[in-house]
């Protein structure tokens, strides 16, 4: 009976990619989501179709499992590799959380000014966390200091008051896909600014700012 | 640093656990992935796993699982770990010297080899043969890569670079300057861009 659990993936699972994607091509596309978000400064493009069916492939594999007895070999290293899976899907979800609470402000004017078909920046789950956590800060800030402002100083703008993600950050990343003439700028006045060409397989250190895009493209991976 | 910068609410920047960030903790739990060969004393048929399948398990039959599993059955004395190929005194010596020659960080024998090296001779390190000795050579050619990824922080922070390529360091060693680097570079843009009179470039969180 465990010889179909991970076979292929569900047809909703297919649909959304162009190939047909293994559950071990799954896993990895989730790890490398972990990765990305864990180490770039601002919060990046949901995943939710990856984390939807890496949720449909452990709650398969568990309802698998509670039919198989107690004690058995074959049982206990699937429930192994269910451990491990769930942790880096807590741990992405949890660093997406955490972004979401730093930049929350930012992150709901971002979603707010998005065109209609661009992809979400949150997921449905996620924008009703950042929306509550939102009125939930204006009511804190409210019945802890503003109300007892003069009325002229009552009012707080959370754009402004919230620090933005910083892009000029540094990351280090390894490239996937060679990109050719990727701009650097000049750290200082009397340096120039000049271009590089980022080879397949090899690592580097730079400004987010310069190629967030590559991140967002998958041509680049955060290290 | 908060002089540095315009006035905000600092009152709602708050002080989270880093999830941010990254534990050697979580580099180990990447390196666990890893394919190692051992050898089982139990015989079981094909595992279907989601990340791929494994086995089938033959008592004296080597076969190659994750490293994750391979501790598992090794502490449960199910099986025998073979270290890799490159976890060998003679190798390790060669790789040690080149290092030490060489100026530039060399090519390392696997992405994960000091999580490894730890993991299994920790772990198995009866199954290893000569383990003190590879674990001094290991640690030697660790300590001259992280004495090399010093300098050439330094020398990326004092020239004010604005593009490293660092072809053969591993995630480990990465981690073990990445805070520290990262932030430092941070903080240099921001004195630097607060000198700037007029420039908004310089209106950087504030941590």
């Amino acid at each position: 009976e465990n010889e179909s659990m991970s076979d292929s993936l569900s047809d909703d699972c297919v649909s959304q990619e162009e190939d047909v994607m293994t559950p071990a091509e799954l896993i990895s596309k989730l790890e490398e989501a972990w990765l990305n978000e864990k180490f770039s400064p601002e919060l990046l493009e949901n995943r939710s179709e990856v984390v939807e069916c890496v949720m449909e492939q452990l709650t398969h594999m568990e309802s698998n499992l509670q039919r198989v007895k107690k004690g058995d070999a074959k049982a206990s290293v699937h429930r192994m590799e269910i451990d491990r899976i769930r942790f880096v899907l807590s741990s992405y979800l949890r660093s997406r959380l955490q972004k979401i609470e730093k930049f929350f402000p930012h992150v709901l004017e971002k979603e707010k000014s998005r065109a209609e078909g661009q992809p979400s920046l949150l997921s449905p789950e996620e924008f009703a966390f950042a929306k509550e956590y939102y009125a939930n800060t204006e009511t804190y800030l409210k019945a802890v200091a503003l109300k007892r402002m003069p009325p002229n100083l009552q009012a707080v703008d959370l754009l402004k008051a919230v620090p933005e993600p910083c892009l000029d950050s540094f990351v280090f990343l390894q490239v996937k896909e060679r990109q050719e003439n990727i701009f650097v700028e000049p750290e200082t006045d009397d340096q120039r600014e000049y271009v590089v060409d980022l080879e397949e397989g090899s690592q580097h250190l730079m400004r987010y700012r310069t190629i967030a895009p590559l991140v967002y493209s998958g041509a680049v991976q955060l290290i | 640093m908060t002089s540095l910068s315009t006035p905000r609410c600092f009152w709602l920047v708050r002080f989270a656990a880093r999830e941010t960030a990254m534990d050697p903790s979580e580099v180990e739990f990447l390196a666990e992935k890893q394919l190692v060969k051992i050898i089982p004393n139990f015989s079981l048929d094909k595992i279907y796993l989601i990340g791929g399948d494994l086995g089938p398990f033959n008592p004296g039959l080597p076969v190659e699982v994750p490293v994750w599993l391979a501790l598992n059955l090794k502490q449960r004395q199910k099986c025998r770990i073979i270290p890799p190929d490159w976890m060998d005194v003679e190798k390790l010596e060669e790789m040690r010297e080149l290092e030490r020659k060489e100026d530039a960080f060399t090519p390392v024998p696997s992405p994960h080899y000091m999580e490894l090296t730890k993991l299994l001779l920790n772990h198995a390190s009866d199954n290893i043969p000569k383990a003190d000795e590879i674990r001094t050579l290991v640690k030697d050619i660790w300590d001259t890569r992280i004495a090399k990824l010093r300098l050439s922080a330094d020398s990326f922070i004092s020239q004010q670079e604005a593009h490293a390529q660092l072809d053969n360091l591993t995630l480990m060693e990465i981690n073990t300057v990445r805070e520290f680097l990262l932030d430092s570079l941070n903080c240099m843009y921001k004195l630097r861009s607060n000198l700037q009179p007029g420039s908004r470039k310089g209106q950087l969180t504030d941590y």
